[in-house]
């Protein structure tokens, strides 16, 4: 937790704000999401509450918050209720977990801008990610209704499947970097296109270190993976409201739904999150590396402390950046494609992600290990 | 107390409530997810240990994919008459009996068995270090027991295809 009463106290403050700041991210991207779904297809999505309606989401809370508490009478209360909160843990705790900007150096502190720091970062997260099967499958059988079950099976067998292709695909980035630590993948991204091989070195000036030149089929595997993880369309067999029943959440309304959805941008947060951390270089900036930012910081401001704090700030910038594109192609995606059939989604992710990633796992691991000698 | 020893007795009271609602419980749901539950403060258990990989591993393949399986089947089921024929009668009670019979043995190989730990075991500092010296352990010393289980994990998966396969399965051939 950390050394002195002040780290600690430090430290627990910022698991709250990491919590508030993906909470209050979401209605920021309901709006973006119908103001987006309103670009695309040609119309104006709410306009009317407040400037360019952004007043439209207070309003829905207070709808959402005001509307009747509604239990079925076949429902199972205790899972019923408990569905909704667990929602918000996968998401809330993976996301905690992302490094969000280099460490703040402040006197004798040093302060990660994550929730907290852990060894073997992405393990936990899958790990964490993976539990998000049990909300979909309580609330559907918690409902005490037959249509919200077989949208609940559905739902999981969806993001089980596709947690194989998810985890096997970032396996290769794994082998690469040889580390489990999302903060030292990041620094084995910094500045230009450079590598070993043979003995010597590889450069270029011309494209950033990033993941993804590296990786490029991982990116494609993990990002297509994410998106049925978060049960997004074109994989939101989860819901399908219009032709499938509402799947698990058919007995659901009002602030119970919205945790749901929360849980929803939770995971399209912490996709986000991984694949700029993953692929994209996470919180650097692109071609510099954390010490010429530190270097251009300490320029600017002349003190240690201000110019680490500016350093952050810069940094959190960017990965907010990064992120927001991320969030705004799953926005783009969901508008554009149709949703898959069940047996073309079951296709895709059993026969075609899966032994593309195997390969791609096999292949990476030859190629390290043969470019690791030298003669 | 410290916090180390705080977060072990929650840990560990954690895990053991919720093993006891496995078999305490009579609706089969809730033991499932009450053995989802066990897993987490298991995994949790060996976080506090030090063994962050194992930890994720745990959850991931035991909380995360199989008792989901778990889970899933047994929503399927009309649970009425499962908790109908798991409460009484001869079958239920020949269960409980040998149930009983396991624990009582596992609890005599328990205190027989048991030998003080040293205190010389400290976790290890780098959790990489611990990860890679796994997989080196894994893929050198106990190769042949590792291969082995992969081939266990193929045969099962080969024959559940065949047995779905087979006349009458759910994807048998018209």
């Amino acid at each position: 937790m950390g050394e002195s009463a002040f780290e600690i106290t430090i430290n627990g403050v910022k698991l709250v704000l990491v919590f508030l700041l993906m909470v209050q991210m979401v209605p920021v991207l309901v709006w973006l999401e119908r103001r987006g779904s309103g670009f695309i297809q040609n119309r104006f999505g709410p306009n009317r509450v407040g400037p360019l309606g952004l007043m439209q989401l207070l309003a829905d809370a207070v709808k959402f918050l005001t509307k009747e508490e509604f239990v079925p009478k076949a429902a199972t209360k205790l899972l019923f209720y408990a569905a909704p909160v667990f929602a918000l843990l996968p998401g809330t705790l993976a996301f905690s977990a992302i490094p969000m900007a280099s460490p703040l150096k402040w006197g004798e502190h040093t302060f990660l801008i994550q929730g907290y720091e852990i060894g073997v970062g992405i393990v936990f997260i899958l790990a964490i990610s993976s539990l998000a099967a049990y909300t979909i499958l309580m609330a559907g059988w918690g409902s005490g209704n037959k249509f919200s079950l077989m949208g609940a099976l559905r739902a999981s067998a969806q993001t089980i499947s596709y947690e194989l292709a998810l985890g096997l695909s970032i396996v290769g980035i794994i082998m690469m970097y040889g580390t489990f630590n999302l903060t030292d993948m990041i620094h084995a991204q910094e500045g230009a296109l450079q590598f070993q091989a043979f003995g010597y070195t590889v450069s270029s000036g011309f494209l950033p270190n990033w993941g993804i030149f590296y990786q490029p089929l991982a990116a494609v595997l993990f990002f297509a993976a994410t998106f049925a993880e978060s049960n997004r369309l074109p994989f939101d067999l989860a819901e399908g409201e219009a032709e499938l029943v509402a799947g698990f959440h058919t007995e659901y309304g009002g602030f119970k739904m919205l945790l749901f959805f929360i849980g929803e941008y939770g995971h399209m947060m912490v996709a986000s999150g991984l694949m700029a951390t993953f692929f994209f270089g996470g919180y650097n900036i692109p071609w510099t590396t954390t010490e010429q930012v530190y270097q251009w910081a300490l320029g600017l401001t002349g003190s240690a402390d201000w110019g680490s704090a500016l350093t952050s700030a810069v940094h959190f910038g960017m990965f907010f950046a990064k992120l927001a594109v991320f969030l705004w192609i799953f926005i783009w995606v969901r508008w554009t494609l149709p949703r898959f059939r069940y047996d073309q989604l079951m296709d895709l992710g059993w026969k075609t992600m899966l032994p593309w990633a195997l390969a791609n796992t096999i292949i990476t691991a030859l190629i390290v290990f043969v470019v690791s000698q030298t003669w | 107390m410290t916090a180390d020893t705080f977060l072990f007795w929650l840990l560990a009271i954690l895990t053991l409530v919720s093993g006891l609602g496995v078999v305490l419980v009579a609706n089969p749901i809730y033991s499932a997810l009450c053995l989802a539950m066990t897993m987490v403060g298991v995994s949790a258990i060996f976080a506090t240990l030090g063994a962050l990989f194992i930890a994720g591993v745990q959850m991931i393949v035991y909380a995360g994919a199989v008792m989901v399986l778990f889970v899933m089947v047994l929503m399927l089921f009309d649970l009425r008459t499962e908790i109908a024929t798991f409460s009484r009668g001869r079958f239920s009670g020949a269960v409980k009996i040998a149930v009983v019979g396991l624990l009582a043995g596992l609890l005599a190989g328990v205190f027989a068995m048991t030998t003080a730990l040293s205190d010389g075991i400290a976790p290890s500092a780098d959790q990489a270090d611990a990860t890679k010296s796994l997989g080196a352990l894994l893929f050198t010393k106990y190769v042949f027991g590792f291969e082995a289980l992969g081939i266990l994990l193929l045969v099962i998966a080969i024959g559940v295809v065949g047995l779905a396969r087979s006349k009458g399965g759910t994807h048998a051939k018209r």
